[in-house]
């Protein structure tokens, strides 16, 4: 695998949507292309930081409770 | 004398079916809330009309959960509810309709930009949750669902596509420049900022 057809699946090998054999190819192109594995390792982190970013928030529990009157009428 | 025998132990009460359907209503459904709440705020950009289109599809939900197959992807099927609802009730309301053309958005690759500076994207940990939710709010409304979905939510390609309506393939195509336009977007406030350098213009 050359570093065009590994850069072509970055984002499928981070979200882990690749086959066993792909994953391997890319795994083992990563071993010897520094320069690849830096930009997999930029955008693994930024993929990170950015669930880290946006899962702090949940529902306020007053939601909980108005779709449970709702229902439930409780 | 001998002991009378003792009692026939009480039969287990039988729930009714409406204590079943609520049972499995909570455990397979209202587990979700906060998922379809963040979802909710994404495509509506406001916590009022997020409060009132996850109340609606928990509604459309619970009445129609003998058609939800149980067990299975309830997650998905929440989330298409929601969107439906979205499309039919909402989008005119809240946002003004899109005129975007989205294959004349060039992606722009942040990598190349900070490679030599902050290969390890530091500067990202800089920027709070605010001005990334804003960030991901002025996306177009295709790119943010998918990466939303994807990025924040967890789904598989095959999760987002059922959810959308698109096929696969235009999930990887939307999501590869979701990210890039989003990335380009933060990248521009950190240099704004000063938390980077950046590249002369």
């Amino acid at each position: 695998m050359n570093c065009r057809e590994c850069v072509e699946h970055l984002y499928e090998f981070l979200d882990r949507e690749l086959t066993p054999d792909v994953e391997r190819e890319i795994r083992e192109h990563l071993e010897d292309c520094p320069p690849c594995g830096e930009q997999f390792d930029f955008e693994e982190l930024f993929l990170k930081f950015l669930r880290a970013r946006c899962r702090a928030e949940g529902a306020p529990p007053e939601l909980k409770k108005r779709v449970l009157r709702e229902l439930f009428g409780e | 004398m001998a002991k009378p025998p003792p009692p026939p132990p009480l039969p287990p009460p039988v729930p009714s079916p409406v204590d079943e359907k609520r049972v499995g209503f909570e455990r397979e459904a209202l587990v979700h809330l906060d998922v379809l709440y963040r979802v909710a705020l994404r495509l509506t950009g406001n916590p009022s009309d997020a409060d009132d289109l996850v109340q609606e599809t928990m509604l459309k939900a619970y009445r129609a959960w003998d058609q939800y197959e149980k067990g299975t992807n309830a997650k998905a099927w929440l989330l298409t509810i929601l969107r439906h609802a979205f499309i039919n009730e909402y989008r005119r309301k809240t946002r003004h309709p899109e005129t975007v053309d989205l294959d004349a958005i060039e992606p722009f690759a942040v990598f190349p930009e900070v490679q030599d500076e902050d290969p390890q994207g530091a500067f990202f940990d800089r920027i709070v949750d605010d001005e990334v939710l804003r960030a991901i709010d002025k996306l177009p409304e295709a790119f943010r669902e998918t990466l939303v979905l994807s990025d924040v939510e967890g789904m598989s390609y095959q999760e987002i596509a059922g959810i959308l309506e698109i096929p696969v393939g235009t999930v990887k195509s939307r999501l590869f420049r979701a990210r890039h336009l989003l990335q380009a977007k933060l990248y521009d406030y950190a240099v704004e900022m000063g938390y980077i350098k950046g590249s002369p213009a």
